[in-house]
């Protein structure tokens, strides 16, 4: 059993900001069902890498993959009212709705948050968006930059005196949709006692600045860049073959250890060592020290496989492919990465459960309504 | 924010837990911060926001608690299996620093680990950590989610459960991108400072303006290219812009020469103009750029004063909007 077993979610997000904080429900139990359409394809099956390189096959996406394990998925076009009509079928199904389109297309097809609640009393509304879906910046439409643009981040990113530098990912998709859990979850668990629903409106701009805190309570004239007003040494430093090494120093003991192992000044000696035995001399000397991964490392990193952070996963387009896991492990509960679904793969199983007969699904499917 | 109002949780904090434990504060329960690891003023305003200090035994402080939130970045404090094991319906979260096993990390070394530091920077400087402690607020994050996972899964069994919880996945998990690009393409990110690359050619996302900088990159999307050169024309500015087809070229399969030629026009463009000129032009016809805001103006932009972001302490307060039911 899953933490989140009988907990039912219609998930109308597409690409990054909202299926990553559904697939920590599904993964954990939660029945996500991912309504897409063929008419207005989830962006994420566009986005590289692709099995075989078959970019045209929009269940060959390693990234939606990735981005959407242990889901279901139906196709329903929302540009259609006999679409938007299964679609209200399903919110009567579900606990949660999951939403980060564009300003105001929720209520412009029928389904804004007073539908749903006449739909669904006690419904809970999901929304992640750049700017959130109040204030002056509502109607805002950005991509992955906006929001490391206005929180903060860009300004704080990079070396002291430099120009704003951006972050290397698009980071308001990876923080907004943690943030976007925590909101559903608590908002169950105040439904749970209250019996009321609720809406909740997450912005990745907002995620961004909370994950800064401790820099809006410090406010620092400059980029810190890699150092801390507390450690020293606290920075990155070369190794052989160009490699690099990170350090940080919290007490007087690791400093001392340190300088046992390496010398001084430590940039002048780091650059003697290979990696690996410099990595393994100072944590067995209790010193926080660590390898600069890349890609390659992270993929091949001996602790996060041997706990199971990539877990194997069979896709029947993709074949046997790592998808990552949660991060933490449940002793009564524990959590299930499934495939993530090819598109439409649960048109019959899913209409059939929220009432539609086969000849309505087959004439419904026929017109385009869902498609 | 009032979601979890009648929840009460305790913290054992040593950097891992203290941004999940401040999480569950500001969505209303009731958060006792047994004991933290000593860090900087700052990082408590932000990081401790919302909890309540306490010397009590944790015996007491976990008489009718649903949660622990147990951080072991380094050692176990004593007693606590034993103690939390008393009580059949705490959610006991344990947070360790590796999976598993005891390593001594801290943010730094955790987001060294993480993959991001070897693509964030530029080539001819070392790897450069995103700003801030993100390892740490990742793991926050994570560690306020578990905690919730079990008050549903409580709802289910009846009872609570150990959540084993790494910071080591925790950052590793916000790297969406580099492990899954090498194993399906056998290509590792490198750092490219500014320069977004796509196919042949690359672009900048960071422009000087009149009072600062924007971010705006020139991707192969023609309708937001004639939308800014509309404008560049009104204003005298387009060059040799006004001439393409948009519709007819792929930025990404340009010659970098011409591209740097075309960015060159734009760029004397934005230099004539402050960032709330092209942000509004932007709003109004879609061109998809940012003003990069200073640190020490986020607070006061007119969105986080609409939203209620800050609380009079300078710090960022609730973590969401909530809109109510109808008539509540």
């Amino acid at each position: 059993m899953g933490a989140l077993d009988g907990l039912k979610v219609a998930d109308f997000s597409w690409v990054g900001a909202g299926p990553r904080s559904t697939k920590d429900l599904a993964d954990n139990g939660a029945e996500v069902v991912k309504v897409e359409s063929s008419r207005r394809l989830d962006l994420g099956r566009r986005s590289p890498p692709f099995a075989g390189g078959d970019r045209r096959n929009h269940d060959a996406s390693v990234f939606f993959a990735q981005t959407n394990t242990s889901k279901k998925s139906v196709t329903i076009n929302l540009s259609d009212p006999r679409g938007v009509e299964v679609a209200k079928r399903l919110v009567a199904w579900a606990d949660v709705v999951v939403e980060n389109f564009g300003p105001g297309y929720m209520d412009r097809i029928g389904l804004g948050w007073e539908t749903l609640q006449d739909i669904r009393p006690g419904i809970i509304l999901a929304s992640v968006s750049v700017a959130g879906r109040t204030g002056p910046m509502a109607g805002f439409r950005g991509y992955g930059n906006s929001a490391a643009a206005w929180s903060g981040h860009c300004d704080m990113t990079g070396w002291p005196g430099s120009e704003p530098h951006m972050p290397p990912l698009a980071y308001g998709d990876v923080v907004a949709p943690m943030m976007l859990t925590v909101a559903i979850l608590s908002a169950l668990e105040h439904r749970d006692q209250t019996g009321h629903g609720v809406h909740v409106d997450v912005s990745q701009i907002e995620a961004m600045v909370h994950v800064a805190g401790d820099l809006f309570a410090a406010m620092p004239g400059d980029k810190p860049a890699n150092g801390d007003p507390e450690m020293h040494p606290h920075g990155v430093f070369p190794c052989k073959d160009g490699q690099w090494i990170a350090i940080a120093c919290e007490t007087d003991a690791q400093r001392t250890a340190l300088a046992t192992v390496v010398g001084s000044p430590l940039e002048d000696h780091t650059a003697d060592w290979d990696i690996g035995a410099l990595e393994a001399a100072l944590v067995a000397a209790s010193i926080p020290a660590a390898a600069v991964l890349d890609g390659k490392g992270l993929s091949e990193h001996p602790a996060l496989n041997a706990a199971g952070h990539f877990v194997a996963v069979d896709h029947p387009m993709i074949g046997t492919a790592k998808m990552p896991a949660p991060p933490y492990a449940f002793s009564d509960t524990p959590c299930h990465v499934g495939a993530s679904p090819c598109l439409g793969a649960d048109n019959a199983q899913v209409f059939a459960e929220i009432g539609l007969t086969e000849a309505e699904v087959a004439t419904l499917m026929a017109a385009g309504a869902l498609a | 924010m009032t979601l979890l109002t009648g929840i009460k949780a305790v913290v054992l904090a040593d950097h891992l837990v203290d941004f999940g434990g401040s999480m569950l504060a500001r969505l209303g329960a009731e958060v006792i911060l047994a004991s933290a690891a000593p860090v900087t003023e700052a990082r408590a305003k932000a990081w401790h926001k919302g909890m309540i200090r306490s010397d009590a035994p944790l015996v007491e402080l976990l008489d009718g608690a649903d949660i622990l939130l147990d951080d072991r970045r380094s050692d176990p404090r004593a007693g606590v299996d034993a103690v939390a094991a008393r009580h059949e319906r705490l959610i006991h979260v344990i947070a360790t620093a590796f999976p598993g096993a005891h390593r001594p990390m801290t943010d730094l070394t955790l987001m060294a680990q993480s993959g991001l530091m070897h693509v964030t920077g530029t080539p001819d400087r070392p790897p450069l950590r995103l700003p801030g402690e993100q390892a740490y607020a990742l793991t926050g994050i994570q560690a306020a989610t578990a905690a919730l996972m079990g008050l549903r899964a409580r709802r289910l069994t009846g009872r609570g459960q150990r959540i084993a919880l790494s910071a080591l996945q925790s950052a590793a998990l916000a790297n969406y991108r580099e492990a899954v690009m090498y194993e399906h393409t056998g290509r590792i990110g490198t750092r490219r400072g500014n320069m977004l690359v796509r196919g042949k050619s690359g672009v900048r996302q960071i422009w000087p303006c009149a009072d600062g900088y924007v971010t705006w990159s020139m991707i192969d999307n023609p309708g937001m290219m004639r939308a800014l050169v509309r404008v560049m024309q009104a204003e005298g500015a387009a060059g040799e812009l006004a001439a393409i087809d948009w519709d007819a070229i792929l930025v990404a399969d340009t010659d970098q020469d011409i591209i740097d030629r075309w960015q060159g026009v734009v760029a004397a463009f934005f230099v004539q103009h402050d960032r709330k000129t092209l942000a509004d032009w932007s709003l109004d016809h879609g061109w998809g750029l940012s003003p990069v805001i200073r640190l020490s103006e986020v607070r006061d932009t007119p969105q986080m004063k609409a939203r209620g972001v800050f609380d009079a302490d300078g710090v960022p307060g609730p973590l969401f909007a909530v809109h109510k039911r109808r008539g509540s």
